[in-house]
């Protein structure tokens, strides 16, 4: 479970003070699909950012799984990150270097894995999400709804409790962007993993099972 | 071209400011390089030269002999001759001031009534006004006139005495009177002395000899030496004054040549920065290209861009080197001098003059490098499509496709290097040797992007084992970094090259001249005047001192040495007098073909020389070869019976029984002598003995092999101590190199790294990540350098050096270096790596990992 308790995230933008997140208030279960909408700038990216480990609210608390973020060293914030979260984002992020299997495989090769053991579960993976035939590929070589193809595997591979999606079909067209979300729903429901989806665009969030609105950094009631 | 376009690369340029300041540092550092060296050389030989004019005054001609002196009475035959408008007789030597730092002074013996068509001076109000002082300085013993400058620094005036050595003799010089030269010009920058020409003679023991006569013509100077040669005795040389200064010119023209490569170095090094920089820039602005084409900017707008680019950071850091070379020309000159006045001839520098051409042909340079350097990446720019926006990691694919291509061009460059070596010299100068040299630089720079696509490979799984994900990623990162790293590695490959050669050359040459030492000077002492450098040939052992040291019981044998400077074929050279038959029983010589003992016996005979190496190659005289040798007693027909190995540097030798040479030069002087002793346990006793004898009353020293061997070997470490700083500022300028590419390679990959770490990476293993890059990086420079320098220094001492200066070094292949060079490139290369990865640990994750 997912608890966040009068989180709030000011940022200076020089002599400006911006609230991106005030007093959030929000409970997310275990194995639930929530996505948070709203415009650009609204803070969703914020949120997802403080619930990933990736940045430290300015107040509040948030607790994973009954442990608090908060009180977590920069070491033990990369242990939770590798371990616990899988993100997607809206660039795919993939490394440029590396082959689709091999990006994908790269959380499971950080957490000491055997590289081979890693690249074997990666192709697993990929087999998942459609890829299989693409996995000796350059990120480069292959399509934006194939790349986000990847990037949900490379999220999935550690097996962590949840996932973190943010604006995960913003670079692609409808039909790639139908796709991704399907295997998005297809997964979560295979594996109850507890995803958290930012989107702008009311499609994807159609296939979640809540849908929260952020509205200036504050969720709509 | 709109000018709005051109302001771009100096926005470019003002937002990447530490890139662009460490590339322009490094174009100045090479600059600077280039101009101290050249205004400290133009300097010294202007200096030279300038005493040279100095002492000449209005003379056209010069009578003299070589390395003898001439016979007062010719003054009187040259003046009879027709076309002559005056004569004036001199004597010229070298003292050594014991006051002020034991610095040289020039002594000239002149006739003041004679001098005036010749030479102007302007007395001080105290000798114009007090005629007698014009008397005492003719009538009273060793009165000297000096001049002001010399005054000034001395703070001495008229009445004080000035002690000095001359020769091998202590002596006080009273000063009638200060002068300063009409032209304004000084021989020696002011440190010389007039000396009436009767005391001067008395004085250094030539009383009816004249070192030369100057004349002053009034028809065209070739028909008057003509004349005066047809009426002038066998031996006599007329020549002009300023011949002195084109013979010095000769001879250290080897050494300028040398000093002028290595001051390019740094320079060629730079070339890469820009190189990377201007690569760097287009890679990072290819949407910017795609754009501007698509709005209609021409191939040629954008070649012009990205040149100016480079023409900017040219110009800056010409500018830079300009103020930058001023300011270290006036410690290189100080250098220069040391060695100039160490190996070849005496020369008193102090002022620096600042020449504009050479400030001018220094920014030229920087440019000019700067230009050709951004030419390739600045074309590459030109040929993007208007649609193509390329991903680096299309580039990168793009030059891993390259880099079997450039491999095998690498190879043929380097075989084409090796046909180079192969030829001979173009006027006596190692042009191909030194575009050897170049093309090898190029051949291993050629190979660099295959080396680090082959290294990476292979070390990969060793590394994964060994570091885990960071060292695997390492090993891709370099591969997949071709554009980035290649050059860097280029530049830093040929910054160690240069260094390696040069270590291995100067180590093999020092081992050289240390085994040349022990085998051909031989003997226990050496007793000769305390003047321990090229100035010395002059000074000579009383031969009352000559008669004592003969007669003592301790020793063995006694060799003599007698040395006069002397030209061949405009050419300086040493005539060197020697007992051959003493040199026989003691070690002798290292002769390139023949046995010692059957040379030397040869060299009893009347006529037999032995020659050096270099004089040998230069007039491509062989053993068994005859030539005619310039003599106080005319030209003499001479056998080469053996050819030596021999490293001096002030001139190509002649070697001959000493007895022949007294025939020759008519005397029986002596320079020194080395003397063999019966027990070596009576070395030091003795030696101290002939201190305490000679050393006070005149000034000799009495050195044992061991502080000779010293000695010589100080004077040789003092003249590479040069090239080993010039060496250095290239690897300063290449490290330039190194930094910048792992600042722009972290900047550009900042999204990468935030990302690994979003996924879990600890910040330990991104680090590890970037120093195992940046380590390889480093090894393949160090690998590739070595062995680059290695190839260098075969070129360097078998090629270059050989054809510059006659030379024959042997090889001496040294492991330390290697071991030095790669202690000092690992360091780099981490060093290198630690600052930008530390300072990509330090980004705000989600800032970077922001979507766009």
């Amino acid at each position: 479970m997912i608890t966040l308790s009068g989180v709030s995230k000011a940022y200076h933008r020089g002599p400006e003070e911006i609230h991106a997140l005030q007093g959030i208030n929000l409970t997310i279960a275990a194995g639930e699909f929530v996505a948070i909408t709203g415009k650009s700038g609204c803070g969703k990216s914020t949120l997802l950012h403080i619930i990933g480990g990736l940045e430290v609210p300015t107040t509040g608390q948030v607790s994973i799984n009954g442990q608090n973020l908060s009180g977590l060293s920069d070491a033990e914030l990369t242990l939770f990150r590798r371990d616990q979260v899988g993100m997607v984002f809206q660039s795919f992020n993939l490394l440029p270097l590396l082959t689709v299997q091999e990006n994908v495989a790269l959380p499971r090769i950080l957490q000491g894995y055997p590289y081979r053991q890693a690249l074997a579960q990666a192709a697993d993976w990929l087999k998942e999400v459609d890829l299989g035939a693409r996995q000796f590929h350059k990120p480069h070589q292959i399509s934006g709804g194939e790349m986000q193809r990847a990037a949900i595997a490379r999220a999935l591979i550690n097996d962590p409790r949840v996932i973190i999606a943010d604006e995960p079909t913003g670079n692609l067209d409808t039909r790639l962007g139908t796709q991704v979300m399907e295997i998005f729903a297809r997964l979560q429901a295979r594996w109850q993993k507890t995803v958290i989806l930012a989107t702008h665009a009311l499609e994807a969030a159609r296939y979640s099972n809540r849908i929260l609105q952020l509205q200036d950094g504050q969720l709509a009631s | 071209m709109p000018p709005f376009l051109f302001a771009l690369p100096f926005r470019h340029l003002r937002s990447h400011w530490g890139r662009t300041l460490l590339t322009i540092l490094g174009i100045a550092l090479g600059a600077a390089v280039y101009l101290s060296i050249a205004l400290a050389e133009v300097s010294a030989l202007a200096a030279f030269k300038d005493s040279v004019d100095a002492v000449a005054g209005k003379a056209n001609l010069r009578l003299r002999v070589a390395g003898a002196a001439l016979d007062e009475q010719l003054l009187v035959k040259a003046r009879q001759i027709p076309g002559v408008r005056a004569a004036a007789p001199v004597i010229e030597t070298v003292a050594e001031m014991t006051r002020g730092g034991n610095e040289p002074l020039m002594l000239l013996g002149i006739d003041l009534f004679a001098e005036r068509p010749f030479r102007d001076y302007e007395f001080n109000q105290h000798m114009d006004q007090d005629s007698e002082r014009l008397v005492d300085f003719l009538i009273q013993p060793y009165s000297i006139l000096i001049t002001d400058r010399l005054a000034a620094q001395l703070g001495l005036g008229v009445g004080d005495r000035l002690p000095v050595i001359l020769g091998s003799q202590r002596q006080e010089l009273l000063i009638q009177g200060i002068f300063r030269p009409a032209s304004g010009v000084y021989a020696l920058n002011g440190a010389y002395a007039l000396i009436d020409l009767g005391q001067a003679q008395e004085l250094l023991n030539r009383v009816g000899k004249l070192d030369y006569i100057d004349l002053l013509v009034a028809e065209p100077v070739d028909q008057v030496a003509a004349r005066v040669q047809a009426q002038m005795p066998p031996g006599i040389i007329v020549e002009r004054p300023q011949n002195r200064s084109q013979q010095v010119d000769r001879m250290v023209a080897a050494y300028r040549l040398n000093l002028l490569v290595l001051s390019l170095i740094a320079l060629f090094v730079g070339m890469f920065l820009i190189f990377n920089a201007v690569s760097l820039s287009v890679v990072r602005r290819r949407r910017e290209i795609g754009l501007l084409r698509t709005l209609g900017t021409s191939r040629a707008q954008i070649m012009a861009l990205f040149l100016s680019e480079g023409a900017v950071s040219g110009v800056v850091g010409g500018l830079l080197g300009i103020i930058l070379g001023i300011w270290l020309a006036q410690a290189t000159l100080k250098v220069v001098t040391q060695n100039l006045t160490a190996l070849f001839i005496l020369v008193k520098a102090e002022n620096l003059r600042l020449s504009w051409t050479l400030m001018g042909q220094t920014l030229g340079l920087a440019v000019g490098v700067s230009l050709v350097a951004a030419f390739f990446p600045a074309w590459e720019a030109s040929r993007t499509q208007p649609r193509e926006v390329w991903h680096r990691e299309e580039l990168e694919e793009k030059l891993k496709k390259r880099a079997w291509p450039a491999f095998g061009l690498g190879l043929i460059i380097l075989m084409l290097a090796g046909v180079c070596a192969a030829q001979g010299p173009v006027a006596g100068k190692p042009i191909f040797g030194f575009l050897a040299a170049f093309l090898i630089l190029i051949g291993f720079a050629l190979l660099t992007p295959q080396c680090a696509v082959g290294l990476g490979r292979l070390l990969q799984p060793a590394m994964r084992g060994l570091l885990g994900p960071p060292g695997e990623l390492g090993c891709r990162y370099l591969q997949s970094s071709l554009s980035r790293t290649a050059v860097s590695i280029g530049a830093l490959l040929a910054a160690l090259a240069m260094l390696v050669s040069a270590a291995i050359m100067i180590q093999s040459f020092r081992q050289t001249v240390d085994h040349w030492i022990t085998q051909s000077i031989s003997g226990d002492i050496f007793l000769g005047p305390n003047i321990f450098s090229t100035a010395a040939y002059d000074a000579y052992l009383p031969p009352e001192v000559l008669a004592e040291v003969q007669s003592r019981s301790e020793l063995a044998d006694v060799y003599l040495y007698r040395c006069v400077r002397s030209a061949y074929k405009g050419r300086p050279i040493l005539v060197i007098g020697g007992s051959m038959a003493v040199l026989d029983r003691h070690g002798g010589m290292l002769f390139r073909r023949g046995r010692s003992p059957e040379i030397f016996a040869q060299l009893q005979t009347e006529g037999n020389v032995i020659v050096s190496e270099s004089f040998a190659e230069l007039n491509h005289l062989n053993e068994g070869n005859n030539f005619l040798l310039p003599t106080p007693s005319g030209p003499q027909p001479v056998n080469i019976v053996g050819v030596f190995y021999d490293y001096r540097t002030d001139g190509h030798t002649v070697w001959m029984d000493i007895k022949f040479m007294h025939r020759y030069w008519r005397d029986s002087l002596v320079n020194a002598v080395r003397l063999y002793l019966k027990d070596l346990a009576q070395l030091e006793p003795l030696r101290q003995q002939l201190l305490q004898d000679y050393a006070s009353r005149y000034r000799l020293m009495a050195m044992s092999h061991r502080e000779l061997r010293a000695g010589i070997m100080d004077i040789f470490d003092q003249s590479f101590a040069l090239t080993y700083a010039l060496e250095a500022i290239a690897v300063v300028v290449a490290i330039f190199g190194i930094i910048t590419t792992f600042l722009v390679l972290i900047m550009e990959r900042e999204r990468e790294l935030a990302l690994l770490k979003a996924i879990g990476a600890s910040r330990g293993q991104v680090f590890r990540m970037i120093l195992v890059e940046s380590g390889l990086v480093g090894l393949i420079s160090h690998w590739l350098g070595a062995l680059a320098g290695t190839l260098l220094s075969l070129v360097l001492i078998y090629v270059i050096n050989k054809q510059s200066f006659g030379w024959t070094i042997q090889f001496k292949w040294i492991p330390d270096i290697y071991l030095q060079s790669l202690v000092l490139v690992l360091g780099v290369g981490l060093a290198a790596g630690a600052y930008p990865a530390w300072r990509a640990l330090q980004a705000n994750l989600a800032a970077v990992l922001k979507e766009e």
